[in-house]
């Protein structure tokens, strides 16, 4: 490479740099509004001793989750609308029906309904009528180790013959 | 041909910028490398590591990567402790190194991470990630860590982590005794023999020779004396100087000399730091009942509605409407006629057994008995034997002339 | 960035004069014309005239210090961004959020350090700005017709004024005892002026004490009200600049007479879309018209104004590496700390607020009214109607330390000197309870609770 070549090949290698460093320092601008610690509320939550849990059906507004209580056999249906988000609302059956999901029976004392738009599902979360696309979510229970509460996943989601026995 | 003005600035400009480049080039790199270089990488490398060795590779993906949080939104601390202290609840770590140790399972029952945070307890930074800002003291942060280093550097006597209890009695302030708080139940003992509330105002009570106490933690250092202290220029030095020796510090003060040995001087000095005005929500103040006291005949009451020979007709919901007195079954409503004789009042009034009655009820019963209490035929045949059972009690106790009568309302 | 040229089939006739065919503009251009399109072609390049004078390029003239002051604006703004999402305006979390940016953000401590540093180098180089322009007489106006520069010095001090504004009120919201009592200090030197005094601390301050409302009006004014005063003001500056011709400097090569009567001068003519050549009846003119005066504003000036900008930018970077900015404990109204400064461009002023507090026989006037309102709307006063009191003639304009204005010029640099000795006492002399303390004299310990 001649002499002028070689300088011009420097002089644009420095300002192409130059320009670079400007796009990632803009990149890095961007990079600082991508949250690197959580505010959100955990999602593994403990919802009491089973021996407050009514049979039947027990309602937790903030975890927004229909806690179903048959004997000592436990399920947790989530109070999320599958179509927009909206909280649902349960309505006791006039008789209990009992039906078959995934296999395994199950006592249906209640329907959901939803006030956006809506929504109906049965008692096990199937989506019956109106725009929902999917039946409600089922989350996964299990038992704390230390005190003995009931413990709601709300990452985990379970199917349709998830039964928690304690 | 289109003309070309000459310049002399594209020779001497040039270099200039080339040279420019390469100085942004290198400020970018400094700064992306000194966002990377935190010590918790080394620290949560080092965790996965011990993980995986104890309990293999598959267990060791579990342990998350990355800034860890806890927030607490009640207390308003987002703590950042466990991107470091990662073995906080991890069975099996008991016996390492900090950052590696697992915390003593007992005091996380009653106070689970997730609703304290770490700093409530422990103080320190929360929203610092790297170690001296989180531990401090550093400058413009007062609140350090109260672990071994802090309480060596005061010489605390026997337990050097005893500091931490300063923040043990923030919240538990009105107990008179807190549960493994020593160095404060003995501050708290302290106070109570020697009579400090002569002469001081103490959480609202006391005398008014002395200045108020109640909340003399919140005091900034700057507003201490300090000319007559030797060593370091601290509060908490001030305090215990102070209580083993009022006058020299404050010359003339009325204050006696309690012959305090310096054990009890720096207990009572960390109660006294720990007396500061911070607003703890209800639901954390651990002596404030969670429901209100009963006497104890209302608690024997109770046990026997429950678990009594009538505990039947609570579990079912009948007691709602009706009482069943010869069981000990008041019902808060009464709304219904007396359950006891039951058996013959359906027969005097409607001329039916109570069997059929219950098979096919009139009036408010057939409401009831189709919307709100459902009852199985099984259930029903348990109603009637309960019934005649409560019916013998009712006979027997009317011979004998014990029969009580209904408590009102 | 040379856009390929399209070929078409009218490619090979000669266009004519001032039609072309296709936009030719680039930043490294081969031609004069080129050069001249990119300069109308381009929304931002517009600005720039076709030619500048080599006088008005010149490093050792002006020191590029309005491109500097320019650069940290843009640099400020564009790293406020990110700060914008980041923050939270309210008493009870602008603290953590600050905390937040600080430790948990990615790039969070570089980026606020760019903006902290930024701020305090722009109300450097503003000020040293101002100071070049007094000092060469740039305020003053040559020999073009209708010129008004000194529109555009009231223009430059107005945004002086708003920027130390936008400093005082960035100030205050990261809630620390800095900020706190920094704006305590200053809205009562607003309550000091006689009669409306403390109406103005309190539509300042939304209340009577500094507490949420006084924090989201001054975050209000500090990202929507005085950026975009101070962005009105730039363009209507740098618009003045066009109208007034140029820098002054430039205006002294226009004074100077060319050495022999010029030949038939090649005038220029503009069209809509560039700049087209051909002769016209000769002209004899200054040396302004010379060839060897002017240069292409594309791309020399493009190029002397990226190295300012892009070297500003540079130095920044490297600063906010180096330094951390400060973040004192929480805001705490209890508790002054001590000694509680103002910042560093406002700490001359809070000496000579120590120090004017006069009594007249029984009557008192607070320091804060004299050295917070009286002297600094003195000094402001002067500086807007100096272009009016100045009394030198118009050849002094556009040259450093004429001998017409010399007697101005070193009282400007005293007064300079004076303010900056104040500066470094209040910096490095002033210790706990404004006692003077030698910079080698320790201060007393500060205590601390544990």
């Amino acid at each position: 490479m001649t002499e002028k070549n070689r300088r011009e090949f420097l002089l644009r290698v420095g300002s192409t740099a130059g320009m670079c460093a400007i796009g990632y320092q803009g990149g890095a601008a961007l990079r600082s509004l991508v949250p690197n610690v959580s505010y959100d509320a955990p999602t593994t939550v403990k919802v009491g001793l089973p021996s407050e849990f009514p049979e039947g059906l027990k309602f937790l507004p903030d975890l927004r989750l229909f806690v179903f209580r048959e004997g000592n056999v436990f399920h947790a249906i989530s109070a999320v609308c599958t179509h927009l988000g909206c909280t649902v609302r349960a309505e006791a059956l006039p008789q209990p029906e009992a039906k078959t999901v995934d296999g395994k029976p199950l006592r249906l004392t209640h329907r959901f309904q939803c006030p956006c738009h809506g929504s109906r599902y049965a008692g096990d979360g199937s989506n019956v009528a109106g725009p929902a696309p999917q039946p409600l979510a089922w989350y996964h229970l299990s038992v704390a180790a230390d005190d003995g509460q009931l413990v709601a996943d709300l990452a985990q989601t379970v199917d349709h013959d998830f039964r928690l026995t304690v | 041909m289109e003309r070309r003005t000459n310049s002399p600035y594209p020779r001497l400009d040039r270099p200039v910028l080339a040279i420019i480049g390469l100085v942004l080039v290198l400020s970018t790199v400094l700064f992306t490398v000194g966002d990377r270089q935190h010590e918790w990488r080394y620290y949560q490398f080092a965790f996965r590591n011990a993980v995986a060795e104890k309990y293999g590779p598959a267990k060791a993906d579990t342990v998350r990567a990355g800034l860890q949080q806890v927030w607490v939104p009640d207390l308003g601390r987002a703590d950042r402790c466990t991107t470091c202290h990662q073995a906080v609840q991890w069975a099996g770590f008991e016996a390492a190194e900090e950052p590696f140790r697992t915390h003593p399972k007992e005091i996380l029952r009653s106070h689970p991470v997730e609703k304290f945070g770490c700093t409530s307890c422990h103080g320190g930074q929360g929203w610092a990630v790297d170690v001296d800002p989180a531990h401090g003291p550093v400058e413009h942060w007062e609140d350090p860590v109260l672990g071994a280093s802090l309480g060596e550097s005061y010489g605390i006597v026997d337990n050097t982590r005893a500091m931490m209890q300063m923040k043990c009695n923030v919240c538990h302030r009105y107990d008179r005794e807190t549960k493994g708080a020593d160095f404060i139940n003995l501050g708290k003992q302290l106070v109570r023999d020697k009579g400090c509330r002569a002469c001081h105002t103490i959480n609202g009570r006391g005398g008014t020779i002395g200045p108020d106490l109640t909340n003399v933690g919140d005091k900034a250092a700057e507003q201490y004396d300090f000319s007559r202290l030797n060593g370091q220029k601290t509060a908490f030095a001030w305090h215990v100087a102070h209580l083993k020796e009022p006058k020299g510090l404050v010359p003339d003060t009325v204050m006696p000399n309690f012959h305090l040995s310096t054990k009890e001087a720096q207990a009572l000095a960390t109660l006294i730091m720990s007396w500061q005005r911070a607003p703890v929500p209800a639901s954390f103040v651990p002596s404030v009942p969670r429901t209100d006291p009963r006497t104890p005949d209302e608690v024997v009451a109770e046990e026997r509605m429950k678990t009594g020979p009538g505990a039947w007709f609570v579990s079912t919901g009948c007691f709602v409407c009706h009482s069943i007195k010869v069981f000990g079954i008041t019902s808060p409503a009464q709304i219904g006629p007396d359950l006891s004789n039951a058996v013959e009042d359906v027969q005097s009034r409607f001329g039916r057994t109570i069997d059929d009655f219950l098979a096919a009820p009139t009036g408010t019963m057939s409401v009831v008995l189709s919307r709100q209490i459902i009852l199985t035929p099984e259930q029903k045949q348990v109603a009637i034997g309960k019934l005649r059972e409560a019916f013998a009690e009712y006979q027997k106790q009317k011979a004998a002339g014990t029969l009580k009568p209904v408590a009102s309302h | 960035m040379r856009r390929l040229k399209r070929l078409s089939l009218t490619d090979s006739s000669p266009a004519a004069p001032g039609v072309h065919p296709q936009p030719l503009w680039s930043l490294r251009p081969t031609s004069d014309r080129q050069s001249g399109d990119a300069v109308v072609s381009n929304f931002i390049l517009h600005w720039f005239p076709a030619k500048v004078t080599k006088a008005s390029l010149d490093w050792n003239y002006s020191f590029w210090l309005g491109t500097v002051s320019a650069a940290l604006l843009l640099l400020l703004t564009v790293s406020g961004g990110p700060l914008l999402f980041l923050y939270v305006p309210s008493v009870e979390r602008a603290y953590a959020s600050i905390k937040d940016i600080e430790f948990a953000v990615t790039f969070g401590s570089w980026i606020r350090s760019v903006h902290r540093f930024g701020a305090h180098l722009m109300v450097a180089a503003v000020f040293l700005h101002l100071a070049r322009v007094f000092l060469t007489g740039a305020y003053k106006n040559g020999i073009g017709q209708g010129q008004r520069r000194e529109i555009n010095w009231v223009l430059g001090v107005f945004m002086l004024l708003v920027t130390l504004l936008l400093s005082f009120t960035g100030y205050l919201l990261p809630w620390d005892q800095l900020a706190f009592w920094a704006v305590t200090v200053g809205t009562n030197i607003a309550s000091s002026i006689p009669l409306v005094g403390p109406q103005v601390r309190e539509l300042l301050l939304g209340g009577r004490a500094i507490d949420q409302p006084t924090l989201i009006r001054f975050y209000v004014m500090h990202i929507i009200v005085l950026p975009g005063a101070l962005g009105a003001l730039f363009v209507y500056h740098m618009w003045r600049v066009r109208k007034d011709g140029g820098l002054a400097r430039a205006d002294r090569a226009a004074r100077l007479p060319a050495p022999a009567a010029s030949g038939p001068v090649p005038t220029k003519t503009y069209t809509l879309l560039g700049v087209a050549r051909g002769t016209s009846p000769a002209v004899t003119t200054t040396r302004l018209q010379d060839e060897e005066a002017t240069v292409n504003a594309v791309p020399d000036l493009t190029r002397r104004a990226a190295i300012v900008v892009l070297g500003t930018f540079a130095v920044l970077s490297a600063m906010a590496v180096l330094m951390r900015s400060p973040l004192e404990d929480p805001a705490n109204a209890l508790v002054t700390p001590n000694p509680a400064k103002a910042p560093w461009y406002f700490l001359w002023l809070q000496e000579i607020v120590t120090d004017t507090t006069v009594h007249i026989g029984s009557f008192t006037i607070n320091g804060a009214f004299i050295g917070g309102v009286v002297l600094p709307g003195l000094i402001v006063g002067l500086l807007t109607t100096w272009p009016w009191l100045d009394r030198s003639p118009r050849a002094a304009a556009g040259v450093w330390f004429p001998q017409s204005r010399r007697t101005q010029n070193i009282v400007f640099l005293l007064l300079t000197l004076f303010v900056i000795a104040l500066t470094l006492i209040g910096t490095f002399c002033r210790g706990p309870y404004w006692h003077f303390y030698w910079p080698w004299q320790g201060w007393p310990d500060i205590p601390t609770r544990l």
